[in-house]
């Protein structure tokens, strides 16, 4: 029945757009940064598993790997070449460079896009699946590979979670999302707990992007729509809070899923659009959100 | 300082008088790029207009020259009217749309501003692709009127409006009014302070900016015989803005058409690579941001004098 | 003073930001051709006042009469155009303007329609910048001038607008001695055109010359009102500025420091932007001392220590150990075994009060850090039940120890406390103090101590030095300071 496609759908859907949001929110909690380009790196990290694992002869497997690492190297590119300079810059007034940063991060993005589809084109590529096969999930015909999407994307929220809240490294990003000048003061160095913050969000988005391509596929052309949707989702569920941003990305996922299936699936972001918009005038702060 | 004004409103008078006799040895290739560039330029003025000024960053400036361009198109395209008042309209239409995009932005501030701007363009894009019907969606509205059919004319009909946009966006910013409105958004406690209503203000910020981007959406769309997505609404079309007005100068008004100008005859030049001109384009963007940040007039205005 | 009704009246008025009561059921009135000083230290809630009268914030309960109109609750725009003007601690100019579009700004009407620049408006605007002695630097930007013009091209906007009530935020603040005298011209010139002035300080002493009136605040409430001389010899003040009567404890004698000091402050000055923050200041710290720089808020004690920290730039040698702390990040600073516990704190109030312990101990070695904080939970004996609580609930003297505590984690050679009693009550202080003296009986540790509140700052302290508008004016051992510096200190 419908109902229930939308239900296993949209929870697959979700759980991967969950993935994207935490890091995103990450690299907000703790750099400061709403970076404009995530939906490249995602993209990125997609077409390197699909052409390692298809020109290079390198396997699905080793293909993940490859774009999983292509994954952080851009953003680390994207911190150290963009990011970092900008934040440092001393022709830039202090209360300007956020906004030049999301002006920056865009134009990254935008050169990522058409250097991508100067490579590749702008056709779809998918990877092959990680599990072959169709099972029946509550009576819906569901392929395996996105069970595995599913799973894949909580472990590795399930594993950050763990790391912030359980490793003293973890609670030293936590602090640092807190208070910067007070972790500091207990002599650590921030610089260096940047770098971890950006390596780990390339990973994750490098991850995100990977899942993706085996399960809807990935083309230069949904760049825009990725980061649009990771942001839409980080500010609906409150910037800086992850548990907000995973409670959202359940809301919106869900919300495309079901106009997709239900009305068309051209519009299927605009009703997380307009949620936001309505947030925005009414909550600004989103769910939980704490700046 | 009010020297330096007039010494600035004598040089761009002189260029715009020069600027009106190249349909006379220049060719019409050239004079189609430029035809462009000066509505951009108006674009871009717009945009700083309100991010100089007002201190608001509009990420979606194509949300307003959209609304325009298809207010005037359909108008033209659907009941016939002629040009004058569907440009006129479309300016109104733009009005409103940037009265409604000022209500949130007199709550937010920052990044969640931003998004909004973002947001309405992505929502303008959808709601045009929805009602193909009316709109001609992805592929455009062909539009039965045109301002002319040869280059010449063309060019000097968006150089004339180019040049009354400029004089009336650089008079405001130098103007009284316009040293409120800078107040308004460096400092509005200082402003408020000093007995300023910055909101009012902030306001008719956004009405002038939206309705100088409506009339300059409208006028392009008879420009090019058609009103696409491409060509108004995108947000590629919206960051070129933002470049142009940044690369010239922000805060400088005039520098904005600089920018413009520079971009698209950038974009030009840079044909031959297909695709990867955009690739080159926003790199320089991108090096400007980090190493000029106040772009090409304010350097020129102001050396690094911060 | 004839019985004039008063141009500003304050009834009453009180805020509230959450569970702090800011400013308590506040009432004062001035009249016109009066100056009122209204003095209080950090958190005394002086400056919400001000920024109450101006409509930045609203008060949650009383009335601010401005000739009769209540204002309180209108937008701040509205109370500057019913003649409240205000100058600013900090100099905010406009710094893409010049001067005098800066003055300009000050005497335009709120239009919309002002398109046309009106030359009368230019010409009341230079003769101001001629009154306030700007005359000379109408066409520049505010980035270029002197510290001491950018707090003129403030006053020429307060005067601008032509106020009927002028409300000055420390008015004297980073002037030359020379600079105040003709400031304070200025400001007598308000009260000869027969405005009501507001002059707002943490330093009574500054501003007595100039007073008719003042009036001492402390935690959000007035504890005395009357002439300068009066407030100042006041019992409660006196008590609540400065810590009660100067006394000396019963201390084991401090042996003789010689040799190299551990830590070598030697002509260091900082600048925030214009303002000297810290002027060739030069200050010594033995291993094993406690030596305490006694000052009030403004004095520059944070600046000191935040050089020392490495969290802001200077000029001048800040030695340790006989090496030079130049190029050192903040953080290889605080590991070197410099450690500070700011003012502010700096906790980190979502995380629980063991988690924020915890942090400060991970660049120690594991059993190391283990002992220390089973020594600290001892020592602290209200931490130890509170582990788990978030440090954010914390009451004000909690989230005190807890700081102090993750300090003493990183096992410092020298510890920099920064105005640790500010807010507390004298129950809490006692506390604290009892754990500083343990720490200093008991373990080998330096500690530098920065105070406005003498009577803490001085029983545990080996020496003393005095830091006054940036400078240090005073050296010596406590005994000496009681018997010399004391009297004259408020």
């Amino acid at each position: 029945m419908q109902a229930l496609q939308i239900l296993v759908d949209g929870f697959a859907i979700s759980a991967l757009y969950a993935l994207g949001a935490v890091g995103f929110t990450l690299i907000f909690g703790v750099s400061g940064v709403l970076n404009l380009s995530h939906g490249a790196i995602m993209v990125v990290a997609a077409m390197i598993a699909w052409y390692t694992a298809g020109s290079l002869h390198i396997g699905t497997y080793g293909g993940l790997v490859a774009g999983m690492a292509a994954g952080m190297i851009t953003a680390f590119a994207t911190y150290l070449l963009i990011v970092r300079p900008i934040q440092r810059s001393r022709a830039i007034a202090a209360e300007e460079k956020e906004i030049f940063v999301l002006t920056g991060t865009l134009l990254w993005g935008i050169m990522i896009q058409v250097l991508l589809a100067y490579a590749f084109t702008t056709n779809p590529i998918s990877v092959r699946p990680l599990a072959p096969g169709v099972v029946n999930l509550v009576g819906v015909r569901t392929p395996v590979n996105e069970i595995v999407v599913a799973a894949v994307s909580w472990a590795v929220i399930g594993l950050l979670w763990l790391l912030v809240n359980r490793t003293r490294t973890g609670k030293a990003l936590l602090a640092a999302s807190i208070n910067p000048r007070g972790l500091t003061l207990l002599g650590f160095e921030l610089s260096r707990i940047y770098l971890l913050v950006w390596a780990i969000y390339g990973t994750l988005a490098g991850i995100a992007g990977v899942l993706l391509a085996t399960f809807l596929g990935a083309s230069s052309d949904n760049i825009g729509q990725l980061t649009a949707s990771a942001f839409s989702i980080v500010v609906l569920g409150g910037l800086g809070s992850v548990s907000g941003s995973l409670i959202a990305a359940y809301v919106v996922g869900y919300l495309e899923t079901m106009t997709a299936y239900l009305i068309s699936p051209t519009i299927r972001s605009m009703p997380g659009l307009l949620l936001l918009v309505l947030v925005l005038y009414l909550r600004p702060q989103g769910l939980l959100g704490r700046r | 300082m009010a020297a330096r004004a007039t010494r600035v409103g004598l040089v761009a008078l002189a260029t715009v008088a020069v600027a009106a006799t190249l349909p006379l040895w220049v060719s019409s290739y050239i004079l189609g790029v430029l035809t462009l560039a000066y509505y951009f330029g108006v674009f871009a003025m717009s945009w700083d207009l309100l991010f100089g000024f007002a201190g608001e960053v509009n990420f979606g400036p194509t949300f307003l020259t959209g609304l325009g361009a298809y207010a005037a198109g359909m108008l033209n395209s659907f009941l016939n009217w002629p040009i004058v008042p569907c440009v006129i309209a479309g300016g109104v239409v733009a009005l409103a749309g940037g009265v409604l995009l000022a209500l949130p932005a007199l709550k937010l501030h920052g990044p969640y501003f931003g998004l909004v701007t973002l947001n309405a363009v992505l929502l303008l894009q959808q709601l045009i692709v929805v009602f193909a019907g009316a709109t001609g969606g992805e592929i455009g509205l062909t539009i039965p009127s045109v301002l002319s059919i040869d280059a010449g004319p063309n060019y000097e009909y968006a150089l004339g409006f180019m040049a009354v946009s400029g004089a009336l966006l650089y008079g405001l910013s130098r103007s009284p009014a316009g040293l409120i409105l800078q107040a308004s958004g460096q400092d509005s406690i200082e402003a408020a302070a000093l007995g300023f209503n910055v909101t009012k203000h902030k306001l008719a910020a956004f009405c002038v900016s939206a309705l100088f981007s409506g009339l300059a959406g409208a006028m392009l769309v008879f420009y090019l015989g058609t009103a696409s997505v491409g060509s108004v609404v995108d947000i590629a079309v919206g960051v070129q803005v933002i470049i142009a007005a940044v690369l010239g100068g922000r805060r400088t008004i005039l520098g904005a058409v600089i920018g413009a100008v520079f971009l698209l005859g950038a974009a030009e030049v840079l044909r031959p690579l297909g695709q990867l001109s955009t690739f080159v384009v926003s790199g320089i963007a991108l090096l400007a941001i980090l190493f000029f940040p106040n772009g090409l007039m304010g350097y020129a205005l102001h050396g690094s004098e911060r | 003073m004839s019985a004039r009704p008063p141009l500003l009246a304050v009834n009453g008025i009180t805020k509230r930001f959450g569970g702090l009561v800011a400013v308590k059921d506040l009432s004062f009135s001035i009249a016109p051709g009066e100056i009122l000083g209204l003095i209080g230290p950090n958190g005394s809630g002086k400056s919400t006042a001000m920024k109450l009268i101006m409509g930045i914030e609203r008060p949650n309960a009383g009335a601010v009469h401005v000739e009769g109109t209540n204002v309180a609750g209108w937008p701040t725009h509205r109370i500057a155009r019913a003649g409240v003007g205000i100058v600013f601690q900090h100099s905010r100019p406009l710094h893409r303007q010049t001067v005098l579009e800066n003055i300009t700004l000050g005497l335009l009407p709120d239009s919309l329609l002002r398109l046309i620049a009106d030359h009368t408006v230019t010409e009341k605007a230079i003769a101001i910048a001629e009154r306030v002695g700007l005359a000379g630097v109408l066409h520049r930007r505010p980035s270029t001038l002197p510290f001491a013009d950018l707090r003129r091209l403030e006053l020429a906007k307060a005067i601008a607008r032509d106020p009927k009530v002028v409300l000055v935020d420390e008015p004297f603040a980073g002037l030359t001695t020379a600079e105040v005298h003709s400031f304070s011209a200025l400001i007598e010139a308000f009260r000869a055109e027969g405005r009501a002035v507001l002059l707002v300080d943490h330093n009574v002493k500054s501003v007595a010359a100039l007073v008719d009136r003042v009036l001492a605040m402390y935690l959000g409430e007035r504890i005395a009102e009357g002439s300068a001389e009066d407030v100042m010899r006041n019992e409660t003040v006196r008590r609540v500025y400065l810590g009660g009567s100067i006394e000396i404890a019963q201390r084991p004698a401090a042996s003789a420091k010689t040799g190299t000091p551990l830590l070598d402050v030697r002509g260091v000055s900082v600048l925030y932007g214009k303002a000297q923050a810290l002027e060739n200041v030069s200050l010594q710290v033995h291993e094993g001392e406690f030596v305490s720089v006694v000052g009030l808020n403004g004095a520059g004690k944070t600046t000191l220590f935040n050089a020392i920290s490495g969290l802001v730039p200077y000029a001048g040698r800040i030695g340790w150990a006989g090496a030079s702390l130049a190029g050192r990040t903040a953080g290889a600073i605080a590991r070197t075994g410099i450690v500070q516990c700011p003012e502010s704190r700096e906790l980190f109030g979502e995380m629980t009060v063991r988690e924020n312990l915890d942090l400060g101990g991970q660049h120690q070695e594991a059993a190391a850090s283990a002992r220390q904080l089973d020594w600290l939970l001892n020592l602290f004996p209200i931490l130890k039940d509170r582990q788990g609580q978030t440090a954010r609930t914390l009451s004000g003297g909690e989230q005190q120890m807890l700081a102090i505590a993750r300090a003493l984690m990183m096992q410092p050679k020298l510890l920099i406390l920064d105005e640790p009693t500010l807010g507390l009550a004298p129950v809490i202080l006692e506390q604290i103090s009892k754990a500083l003296e343990l720490l200093r009986n008991t373990t080998p540790i330096t500690v530098l101590l920065g105070e406005q509140n003498v009577t803490f700052a001085l029983p545990h302290a080996d020496r003393v030095y005095v830091l006054e508008h940036a400078r240090i004016v005073w050296e010596g051992d406590p005994g000496r300071f009681a018997r010399e510096a004391g009297v004259g200190y408020l």
